[in-house]
């Protein structure tokens, strides 16, 4: 049964409708030219379903899929991804997620599910090996990650899970799927498109194999990879000691750290009270590894003495640090850790909540929201009242359901859309793009909204991974987003973790490639289809009627009052020019048909 | 002139910060440094010690020195440094 | 020369890197239920621990085997000889730390051989939580404390 090329070579296809299970033999064709996981899933999803669906309807699909290196000894390769339209923005939505469910589904003998219609009662789906099956989740309805995930271990023992908790079964817009209860796949709503089928949960257990094209050839690539990344300061030591977090003082200190919703530029005298460092002083218990994993930046974190806020947990990453600290101006470590304790146990995107709250704050300030609206005075830099909404917006109480609307749906209601930091209705990470320019062409042009793991600009702008860009200056950024777009496009499509690019490049991630499924590609032509997977995404936005490619206004027009990039806004239209051209699409950035026939992007 | 330690560096200065005369350079600087905590010169100077590490990235007033004039980028009392290892996150 | 495992749980980040490279080592596929090295993980006490066969000195296995397929080699490990295995299981049930191991699938008898050469969950652990040592140059506890008490002196005295 399994193939000797990294994949198993088997799909579930599961119909909650009519509740039928099938197996199908994978797409070999496809996955030669979209890799696996990221690329593969599209592909799939765009193959069977049409670009206008509505997310949340029975007519939406929703692939998980592994890629070839997924469950393999490949550097980090923990990783799975889950793609369907995105219920926040309205186009592609492709969520990637480490930890160990992934690998457990190809033991079990499965390299992807693809999941259709809605079933007409809460359902699980139970993967032990060759038993696949839909149970009755009505008990489980209601129930947080955390609880339903250990309730299903001591049900069927020793199994990985993938779920939602109460936000994702009210299809909240930005809910998560959360696996190993603190792995998410946490962006654009893939957990609202589970809830809006009655899928609770996925448990899954396996005791089969993968195996790799060329053994010898395969373990000497890994070999290679792994002492790259050991020997890397960054991947051998910075984030397994400090975790992302570390980011929040260098961030801040090159003047790139969005303070209060970015109303007041982006430096903060405070960001040393949220940073890494200040983490691993006062909540960090240890670091930890996903699966198969040598950087281990995983944190597992606990809060003691504090009354209310007492948890124990993981995170925060250093996104949902800075939604929750810079963007709300709060300087309270553990209210912080806190409110990212509340997203994972209930299943929801800590960016896009963090980023909603600093946006309410703000409409709060001047007035647009009544404190009658709300229930309490909700401030910049209150900590306590962040802490109360993340739980309300959790539990779907109050104002909190206007909060999980995300920020774009929250603006317009009070009448300032513009305040909405946020693109095609995705929140902007935790970098500013008038500070660090190629980051704001990132979010401008990623193919699922405001995103930094599209094309992480921030590693060439203020890392110096591979080499030094100037982050003021718009030269040259177009040409390397692309190529960072293309390689993270393959590298999030082969099931090994983003974080590996930061110690290794093209040359090692098409060696392992190579290897597994036993191809004599050049890394060119491996890089290639990075692009094409780019390509097949952007055509899917256009045909889901995506918004054009621009950012903010905050961005555009208000320049930094202070910092190393005062009197500074975003020069988008410069980038983006060269951004097309790079791409060789059209001016308006349109992929045109020799651009498609080229790539042979089939849609 | 304020000099201020990121990540790992604090262990090694035992403080987040610290106050100096200016030395005329940033290679200067990393000397003292050094000198002061000998931990740091094979940390944050080159081989032959004219020029910085590979591993640690040093900003002026916010800019990377990549972006001025490297380690001869000169240095007044107004001046504001952050010294730090190489990490990322994302 | 005689080696050993030793385990440090204290550095284990739970990755499972020595499962995936222990079962490709000795079956040639992926498959954390082939390996003969298994990382347990105690998620309250944020505590994850390897566990494989130590190579006792006074082996369970070796002792219950009917057929003489356990027998320690030249290198001190019990290996274990398939032709010889007649698949009956005692073997797993004698061991009192279940470092030997069945698999269904495969219908076959597992555990720890150290691998030939280089030992792989070792050289592959990303934190040096799994090592190979020579039993005789293990850290001796009665020096590690007299060392503490070295510097606790110093200490004082300075």
């Amino acid at each position: 049964m399994t193939q000797a090329n990294g994949w198993i070579g088997t799909i579930l296809r599961i119909n909650l409708t009519d509740g039928s299970i099938k197996r199908e033999p994978l797409n070999m064709q496809d996955a030669n030219d979209y890799v696996g996981a990221r690329g593969l899933g599209t592909k799939y999803y765009c193959n069977e379903v049409d670009p206008k669906v509505d997310p949340l309807s029975p007519e939406n699909k929703m692939v998980v899929m592994t890629g070839p290196l997924t469950g393999t000894a490949a550097c980090s390769a923990g990783r799975y991804e889950v793609v369907s339209k995105a219920p926040l923005t309205g186009i592609i939505g492709a969520a990637n997620s480490g930890g160990h469910f992934g690998p457990e589904l190809k033991y079990a003998g499965y390299d992807g599910i693809i999941f259709e219609g809605k079933a007409d009662h809460p359902v699980y789906l139970h993967i032990d090996d060759d038993v696949v099956e839909l149970l009755d989740a009505t008990d489980l309805w209601g129930q947080g990650v955390h609880e339903v995930t250990d309730e299903l271990n001591e049900r069927h023992g020793n199994v990985r899970v993938a779920c939602i908790g109460t936000p994702g079964e009210r299809q909240m817009l930005f809910a998560a799927i959360m696996n190993d209860k603190n792995r998410a796949a946490g962006r654009g709503g893939m957990g609202a498109v589970m809830g809006s089928k009655n899928l609770k949960a996925i448990v899954v257990r396996g005791t089969h194999g993968v195996k790799v094209a060329r053994p010898a050839g395969f373990m000497s690539e890994v070999t290679k990879a792994r002492t790259m990344l050991q020997e890397h300061p960054v991947t051998g030591n910075g984030l397994g000691t400090f975790g992302t977090e570390i980011l929040v003082n260098i961030v801040n200190e090159v003047g790139g750290l969005p303070l209060r919703n970015g109303r007041d530029g982006s430096y903060w005298e405070d960001a040393d009270d949220t940073s890494g460092e200040r983490l691993n002083e006062t909540h960090l218990v240890k670091n930890q590894g996903c699966f198969g994993c040598s950087i281990a930046c995983g944190r597992v974190t606990k809060i003691e003495g504090k009354g209310d806020l007492d948890g124990f947990g993981e995170g925060p990453e250093y996104e949902a640090g800075w939604s929750y600290g810079a963007a709300c101006g709060v300087n309270d470590i553990s209210a912080i850790v806190k409110a990212n304790f509340i997203c994972n146990e209930q299943g929801m995107d800590p960016i896009t909540l963090g980023s909603t709250v600093a946006c309410a704050m703000e409409l709060f300030e001047m007035g647009a929201i009544p404190e009658s609206d709300i229930g309490f005075p909700l401030r910049f830099g209150d900590a306590a009242a962040m802490v109360k909404l993340t739980q309300m917006c959790a539990d779907g109480e109050g104002f909190g359901q206007t909060i999980g609307l995300g920020s774009y749906r929250l603006a317009e209601k009070y009448g300032h859309p513009e305040l909405s930091m946020s693109v095609k209705k995705q929140e902007m990470p935790a970098y500013d793009g008038r500070a660090i320019q190629g980051i704001g062409l990132e979010y401008a042009t990623s193919n699922r909204g405001g995103c930094h793991v599209r094309g992480y600009m921030i590693s060439p702008e203020v890392l110096g991974i591979p080499v030094k860009l100037d982050p003021l200056e718009t030269k040259g950024k177009g040409a390397m987003l692309k190529t960072f777009q293309d390689l993270t496009a393959l590298c999030d499509s082969t099931g090994i973790c983003l974080f590996t690019t930061f110690g290794i490049g093209l040359p090692e991630i098409a060696g392992m490639y190579r290897e597994a499924v036993g191809s004599d590609e050049t890394d060119e032509e491996i890089l290639l289809k990075g692009e094409r997977i780019w390509n097949l995404e952007k055509r899917f936005n256009l045909e889901a009627g995506v918004e054009k490619d621009t950012l903010p206004p905050r961005l555009l027009r208000e320049a930094l009052p202070s910092g190393p990039a005062k009197g500074k806004v975003s020069e988008l239209q410069t980038m983006l020019a060269d951004y097309y051209e790079a791409r060789n699409w059209t001016a308006d950035g349109i992929p045109t048909d020799e651009k498609l026939a080229e790539l042979n992007v089939t849609y | 002139m304020l000099v201020k330690f990121l990540a790992t560096y604090r262990q090694i200065a035992q403080c987040r910060s610290f106050e100096l005369p200016a030395p005329p350079t940033v290679l200067a600087l990393m000397e003292e440094l050094s000198s002061r905590w000998p931990e740091f010169r094979e940390l944050i100077l080159s081989k032959d010690g004219t020029d910085k590490g590979d591993d640690v990235i040093i900003l002026v007033n916010g800019r990377h020195i990549e972006h001025l004039d490297g380690v001869s980028t000169p240095l007044t009392e107004a001046d504001y440094v952050v010294i730090t290892p190489l990490v990322a996150g994302g | 020369m005689a080696r050993q495992l030793v385990v440090d749980p204290k550095k284990c980040v739970g990755c499972r890197t020595c499962e995936l490279v222990c079962s490709f080592k000795h079956n040639e596929e992926f498959n954390p239920r082939l390996s003969n090295v298994s990382v347990f993980h105690y998620e309250e006490a944020a505590i994850t621990v390897p566990i494989m066969c130590l190579q006792c000195d006074e082996a369970s296995c070796a002792a219950v085997c009917p057929t003489g397929a356990l027998r320690r080699n030249a290198d001190g490990v019990i290996a274990h000889d398939a032709s010889k295995c007649i698949v009956c299981k005692m073997c797993v049930n004698a061991c009192p730390l279940g470092n030997v191991s069945y698999s269904p699938a495969k219908q076959k008898i597992f555990k720890c051989d150290l691998c030939d050469g280089e030992t792989w969950c070792a050289k592959y652990c990303p934190t040096g939580a799994i090592s190979v040592v020579d039993p005789n140059e293990v850290p001796d506890k009665k020096q590690q404390a007299a060392d503490k008490l070295k510097a606790a002196v110093e200490e004082v005295c300075a």
